[in-house]
């Protein structure tokens, strides 16, 4: 009996014609059967027919010699035809298995790559301040509020820079007190529009604004509550000031004293703020696993946060204020000359540090 | 310099406070904080018109916590009064009205100086830095310089 014959089911008989027929279109070397098994399963058939009269009832025991090795190879075959239809089952099987896998990891590719589509063009849409996007992390670009104000701030950025130049150009020129009022104006409005543009952004992600992730490295290190220290500040601009008055020098004094007060109180508010939190999430057992309370009751209590960045920066914004009433309008325009190249000075280092040779190792 | 604070002592009647309210009899002493548990609107007014400087406050609140050191900062004592959460909304609506007619519910922090509401943290910070806060303080004779 050669081996091509054994893969045929036998025999009509057996009722069993339906497996041949999968058998001959799938075959394991790839090799379609189809056209040449219809007439090789009559000439089987027929071979098979003559090897045994009906196995379905067994032989009535071999009289000859010949009978019993007949029945011998008939022995054989079935178990041939059994394994094989067994191995073929199997084969069908994995098939069915992998060919829904395919289709599983078909759909997945497909969403990931609309996933990406989306965050490309959402990063795309960055001017940011100081901002390399390895920094940003997936929360961020997925935030609308806070890719807003990341676009907001480039721009801001930018007209800032503008504002600068247009002040060392003015100071350096004969401009009367006027026009130069007109430059100072404008300085503190933006100033104004920046604290408002934070506010916003706090109510959208808190932590993004508190964390200064939206500043350069530079200016993160002197972060204190979302933005610069007022205090720091006026120490910074004072003596590249016109010579104060008395009065001034009095009332300048005056103002960094207030300001290290309420900055010092709004610390402790915060180191307040810290540690009610750490209680409120720490609260209970830990070590069951079981944490939605606490998770629940501490995020009750990240709005603080947002009105704390409010705060600060209310802070800021009446430190200029009243920087402005005390100074000249040549001061006042000769300190945000001062503060604006201070800051610019800082952002240039951090893009300077950032862009540094690193050494392989 | 410490403001000297009148001896009283805060309770509330049997009556008006009903069932599960809670008010704490507070001392008043020269030389601690004075502080009272606000169980009845009634002695929100109270407070107001016998203390020169008055912070409503919320149980463990941070920026409470803030405006009181900025006070106590221009050696002012002011009186402390602690907000129960429930009963921070029927205070609130008291305030405004001790406030004036007319004006905001005012959010707490809440403070009232010389039996005017001042304003809250932001109003504060403000006065401090422009330099307004001490004369309004010695005005209402909560402070001594």
């Amino acid at each position: 009996m050669n081996s091509t014959s054994a893969r045929f089911v036998p025999s009509k008989r057996m009722g069993i014609c339906e497996p041949m027929h999968q058998m001959a279109m799938w075959d394991f070397k790839g090799n379609n059967f189809l056209e040449t098994s219809p007439p090789s399963m009559f000439e089987i058939e027929t071979n098979l027919d003559n090897l045994s009269e009906d196995t379905s009832h067994g032989t009535v025991g071999p009289s000859s010699k010949y009978d019993q090795e007949a029945s011998k190879s008939d022995d054989k075959v079935r178990r041939r035809l059994a394994q094989n239809r067994e191995a073929a089952r199997k084969s069908r099987l994995r098939k069915k298995a992998y060919v829904q896998q395919l289709e599983s990891s078909k759909l997945r590719l497909i969403q990931l790559e609309q996933e990406l589509h989306r965050t490309r063009l959402q990063q795309g849409q960055y001017v940011g301040g100081g901002i390399d996007t390895s920094q940003l992390g997936y929360s961020e670009t997925t935030n609308p509020g806070i890719a807003t104000f990341e676009m907001e701030y480039g721009q801001w950025v930018e007209e800032q820079n503008r504002q600068i130049s247009e002040l060392r150009s003015a100071l350096n020129s004969d401009m009367g007190d006027m026009e130069l009022h007109i430059f100072v104006d404008c300085g503190m409005r933006h100033y104004s529009d920046l604290f408002t543009m934070k506010a916003t952004a706090a109510k959208a992600d808190v932590f993004h604004i508190i964390s200064g992730m939206w500043k350069t490295s530079a200016e993160r290190f002197f972060l204190w509550i979302a933005g610069f220290r007022p205090s720091e500040l006026l120490k910074i601009l004072m003596p590249n000031l016109e010579p104060l008055t008395e009065q001034q020098r009095l009332d300048v004094s005056n103002l960094r004293q207030s300001c290290q007060q309420a900055e010092d109180a709004l610390s402790q508010g915060m180191e307040k703020l810290h540690y009610i939190l750490a209680e409120t999430i720490a609260e209970g057992q830990l070590g069951e696993g079981n944490y939605l309370h606490q998770i629940g009751s501490t995020i009750d209590k990240f709005e603080a946060l947002a009105r704390f960045v409010v705060q600060a920066d209310h802070l800021r914004q009446e430190t200029l204020q009243q920087i402005y009433r005390i100074l000249s309008t040549r001061q006042a325009a000769q300190g945000l000359l001062a503060m604006g190249e201070y800051l610019q000075r800082l952002r240039t280092l951090s893009s300077c540090w950032s862009s540094r040779p690193t050494e392989q190792t | 310099m410490q403001q000297a604070l009148p001896f009283r002592d805060w309770l509330t009647t049997a009556g008006s406070g009903g069932g599960g309210r809670s008010a704490a009899a507070a001392a008043a002493n020269a030389n601690s904080v004075s502080e009272s548990t606000i169980g009845d609107a009634g002695s929100a007014r109270k407070l107001v018109a016998e203390n020169a400087v008055v912070v409503f406050a919320r149980r463990g609140c941070c920026m409470c916590h803030v405006v009181q050191l900025l006070l106590r900062g221009h050696g002012v004592n002011p009186s402390i009064a602690d907000v129960d959460e429930q009963n921070e909304a029927d205070l609130a609506d008291e305030l405004a009205k001790i406030a004036g007619d007319g004006s905001a519910v005012p959010q707490l922090p809440a403070v009232f100086v010389g039996g005017e509401l001042f304003g809250g943290l932001e109003e504060v910070m403000g006065a401090h830095i422009s330099g307004e806060l001490v004369p309004r303080l010695r005005e209402a004779k909560a402070l001594w310089l």
